[in-house]
């Protein structure tokens, strides 16, 4: 966060400056930029940071070694996770239900939406395996008592059982459950369920940090001309257009 | 036996309790069941139930006591396993599901888990302390007891581990178990504070147990309030005032309980505007939330908002009302959350009468209707509770709002019901929602009220006496003598004197205030009092010689007064009453009232006087010797230039009067 505190001050430096559109040089701006000290190890844990919540073990360990930067978690328990999302990613989340159970019994006990989501893609992979009958016995009693329970469940149950009525399911209006996007979804829930379990952020820092650059240019924008970040994989600074 | 053959097992119910129960099935088999077992029960209530029904909870519970032991002396590694399973299983169990935490409690999981939470084998303890963390998030688990220093011990050192859920689990065990000021006096002195908030910096799960535990602690506690807040522990609060922003909802709920709390518990503390706002703004913004949060969210509302105007009127500039009275409709199936929301509805309309239009005017009350026959008592309470406060609304009652088929039906059902909190709630309600100015009253007698009203003011239960008689009296405020009539006819004389005379002061005196209102109004209604030769009177005159109670002792006073407004023979009869022949004939209680320090006594007393003195009555000259001879002149002087304005009045008036009969000096 501090990248952006310093960005923010000096934006208001500027503000104060500027009454009219001011311009920047490129060599001004870069001058600004040496000025401003970012120490490398707050660098290291934003990668490390970014590695472990996006699950990449060998990257994070070899990370590690290589820059001295503790991970802020147990790297055993990202394999754990990855396995999880892997499992519902393949369509196997009888697998995945109890692989979480074993990581933590309360994520899916205390959490009925999450719970709900995982039995719906249990459903759902069954109906595309072509399983009616254990389909309609799943739903019947493992999934309505819970749209007992609640009542968004229940109109979600009744979406996904619309799937067993068309003949042809690629042409029907509830198509996109057996989207491998809804696969997606349900594993990316999983997958934020367990991080906050394990006191973790979410998401990765550094994509927010660049939203932030982002809006930040463009707040400067009004006030002043200086050299641009267009392209964020280079991030490099384009000359001011005058 | 390998595990592949095992998971030919059935997993049917029966069969997985049948194999957990069997001597003969080996360990290796009983530990596949027990995943199996766990993993159909996570998450799963109606399983959870079933598996109930078939007592699971014991065969689980029995074969973590074995394992505890069989793991003592061989394969200590595979028993661990067991171990774990075990104590999942049963924190499932008592996770959410009441039933759950009854059965867990009963099989005597609770020591055999607390051993767990020291085991050398970290993941064992974790799994022991989730568990038993689950069960102290139920009312049902055994209080911890403090006080004792073994205990306080222990606790400290489950502070003090570094095992998050170990940890945790400590700050668990005082949200559940400090209750009492002693208590949190007791964990402040012990250094429980500074723990707690060393844990506040620490992973979510301590984060959010520190947050709930230092909210119990300093619930109503100044002391330990201002402990918090000082310097030695550092910037504890600026931590807390951080977490009302937090990403996770939870922990922006309870961060704003534990400021809240602080506020509450000094007048001193968090009072700028800027944190009001923010505390009304996060928590209007918790109020979405769909899970359990947005369940508790209304309650914590409640709290910052509870007697408090300015809260209040922030609230209302807010549109809370608004948010609050939307979510009656969209949740209007999970209970907890209605309960809370009505609760919070009716702390904002208990002052400030812009909420109450709001609320009639948001056409709530059809959720009322629903809300007084939910199944759930505290629905049912705090729909009342709402009702009661939305009709202190002088205008809206008047206008008929509040007594209508809809509320008064399901209202006097209520007088029926089977729980006791319901019952007073519903009281309250009707106590208010009765003083009518219209001819709605009527329709409150039409659906049976006034009978069962009276049948509670003969309850055994003190706070239900209490509640009927009260709203029996404001039933009698106003009406003609047709309704009085049938309210005494229903009562009888006879139980209006045995209230009278009841155990309780705060029963004697609404009953002595229904006697007031029903003498209240013509001269015939004064008669009221003559039936059965005099009961009510001779019962009203034995409290004004024997009360201390300066409640008790005020309304009977207005009640004689009204009847001493009366004729000869009724102002003869007070008389009897404040000159009893039993006692010395010059003493009289009016001197003892007249020197009292309440002045609404003074004034009742006084008020007495001028009626029975009043010049153009026949007897009125035998009554001032008489009151003469009791040193009532004397008296009367006394208060002449009383410092309340009525006392003053009503006196001179009282001595002018006595003055025109002559001697007054």
């Amino acid at each position: 966060m501090s990248l952006f505190w310093i960005f923010i001050h000096h934006l208001a430096e500027v503000q104060t400056m500027a009454t009219s559109k001011k311009l920047i040089t490129k060599q001004e701006w870069e001058k600004k930029l040496a000025d401003v000290k970012v120490r490398k190890e707050e660098m290291n844990k934003l990668v490390m940071n970014f590695l472990v919540t996006e699950g990449y073990v060998e990257a994070a360990e070899k990370f590690r070694l290589e820059s001295g930067t503790e991970p802020d978690i147990d790297l055993a328990t990202i394999t754990d996770r990855m396995a999880v999302k892997k499992a519902v990613q393949s369509g196997n989340v009888v697998d995945a239900i109890e692989k979480v159970n074993d990581l933590n019994p309360e994520i899916l006990d205390t959490n009925p939406q999450l719970f709900f989501h995982l039995q719906q893609q249990r459903l759902i992979e069954l109906i595309r395996d072509g399983k009616v009958e254990e389909a309609l016995e799943f739903a019947q009693e493992e999934l309505a008592p819970r749209g007992e329970e609640n009542q968004s469940f229940l109109e979600e149950l009744e979406r996904t059982v619309a799937l067993l009525a068309f003949e042809d399911v690629t042409n029907c209006p509830v198509r996109d459950l057996l989207d491998i996007s809804q696969r997606l979804k349900t594993a990316s829930e999983v997958n934020a369920a367990i991080l906050t379990s394990q006191s973790h952020e979410k998401d990765p820092k550094l994509p927010s940090l660049l939203k932030m650059l982002v809006w930040a240019q463009n707040q400067l924008d009004e006030k002043a001309t200086y050299p641009r970040i267009n392209d964020l994989s280079t991030a490099a600074l384009e000359d001011p257009a005058v | 036996m390998p595990t592949s053959s095992a998971s030919n097992h059935s997993s049917h119910p029966e069969d997985l309790i049948g194999r957990l129960n069997s001597a003969h099935t080996p360990y290796e088999v009983k530990l596949k069941a027990l995943r199996d077992l766990k993993n159909q029960i996570i998450g799963n209530r109606t399983k959870k139930l079933a598996f109930l029904k078939l007592g699971a909870v014991n065969s689980v519970v029995s074969i973590l006591s074995s394992a505890v032991v069989a793991g003592g002396w061989e394969n200590r590694e595979f028993y661990e396993l067991v171990l774990v399973q075990c104590a999942a299983i049963i924190g499932s169990f008592a996770c959410g599901l009441e039933e759950g935490v009854n059965a867990v409690l009963d099989a005597g999981a609770f020591p055999l888990l607390l051993n767990l939470i020291t085991h050398i084998n970290d993941k064992v303890a974790d799994a022991g302390a989730r568990s038993l963390k689950l069960i102290y998030q139920s009312k049902r688990a055994p209080e911890y007891d403090f006080l004792q220093e073994k205990n306080m011990e222990f606790l400290l050192s489950l502070l003090n581990s570094k095992n998050e859920n170990v940890s945790g689990l400590g700050a668990n065990i005082i949200t559940h178990s400090c209750q009492t000021t002693l208590e949190q006096n007791t964990l402040s002195e012990a250094g429980v504070i500074e723990r707690l908030v060393g844990l506040l910096r620490g992973s979510l799960i301590q984060r959010d147990a520190s947050l709930e535990s230092l909210a119990s602690m300093i619930y109503g506690n100044p002391e330990v309030a201002s402990k918090f807040l000082s310097p030695e522990n550092g910037r504890a609060l600026s931590v807390v005032v951080e977490l009302i922003k937090d990403k996770q909802p939870r922990t922006r709920m309870l961060a704003c309980m534990c400021l809240i709390y602080l506020r509450n518990a000094s007048t001193s503390y968090l009072q700028d505007s800027e944190i009001k706002n923010k505390l009304v703004m996060i928590l209007l913004e918790l109020l979405d939330d769909p899970g359990q949060v947005g369940d508790e969210a209304p309650f914590v509302l409640s709290s910052l908002i509870s007697q408090k105007e300015d809260m209040q009127k922030i609230a209302y500039d807010a549109d809370v009302v608004d948010k609050l009275c939307e979510n009656l409709n969209i949740f209007s199936f999970q209970p907890t959350r209605l309960q809370g929301t009505f609760l919070a509805l009716a702390d904002l309309c208990s002052k400030l009468e812009c909420c109450r239009d709001r609320v009639i005017h948001l056409k709530v009350f059809k959720f009322v209707t629903e809300a007084l026959a939910h199944d759930n008592p505290h629905v049912r309470s705090a729909a009342c509770y709402f009702l009661r406060n939305v009709s202190r609304s002088v205008k809206n009652l008047s206008a008929g709002q509040f007594m209508n088929e809809a509320v008064a039906a399901p209202l006097v059902q209520l007088l029926f019901d089977s729980n006791e909190s319901v019952q007073i709630a519903a009281l309250g309600a009707i106590s208010n929602v009765v003083v009518d100015f219209t001819a709605h009253k009527s329709l409150f007698m039409q659906f049976g009220g006034v009978k069962q009203l009276v049948q509670l003011s003969k309850s055994m239960e003190s706070a239900i006496r209490i509640n009927a008689v009260w709203a029996l009296k404001n039933l009698a405020f106003l009406v003609n003598n047709k309704c009085k009539e049938e309210i005494l006819l229903e009562l009888t004389i006879s139980t209006l004197s045995s209230l009278i005379s009841d155990p309780e002061a705060s029963v004697q005196e609404q009953a002595l205030a229904l006697v007031r209102n029903l003498v209240d109004g013509t001269l015939n209604s004064i008669d009221y009092v003559f039936g059965e030769n005099g009961l009510l009177l001779h019962a009203i005159g034995k409290q004004l010689w024997s009360t201390s109670k300066v409640e008790v002792l005020i309304q009977g006073m207005y009640t004689l007064s009204n009847v001493a407004s009366g004729n000869e023979l009724h102002k003869e009869a007070v008389m009897d009453q404040l000159f009893p022949k039993t006692i010395n004939d010059k003493e009289t209680v009016l001197v003892m009232f007249m020197q009292s320090a309440d002045s609404r006594l003074r004034t009742a007393a006084v008020w007495a006087l001028v009626n029975l003195t009043f010049p153009s009555s026949p007897g009125a000259c035998g009554r001032v010797t008489k009151l003469q001879n009791a040193g009532i002149v004397c008296q009367l002087k006394n208060i002449v230039n009383d410092p309340c304005l009525d006392v003053k009045l009503r006196a001179r008036t009282a001595l002018g009067q006595l003055i025109m009969f002559g001697d007054a000096s």
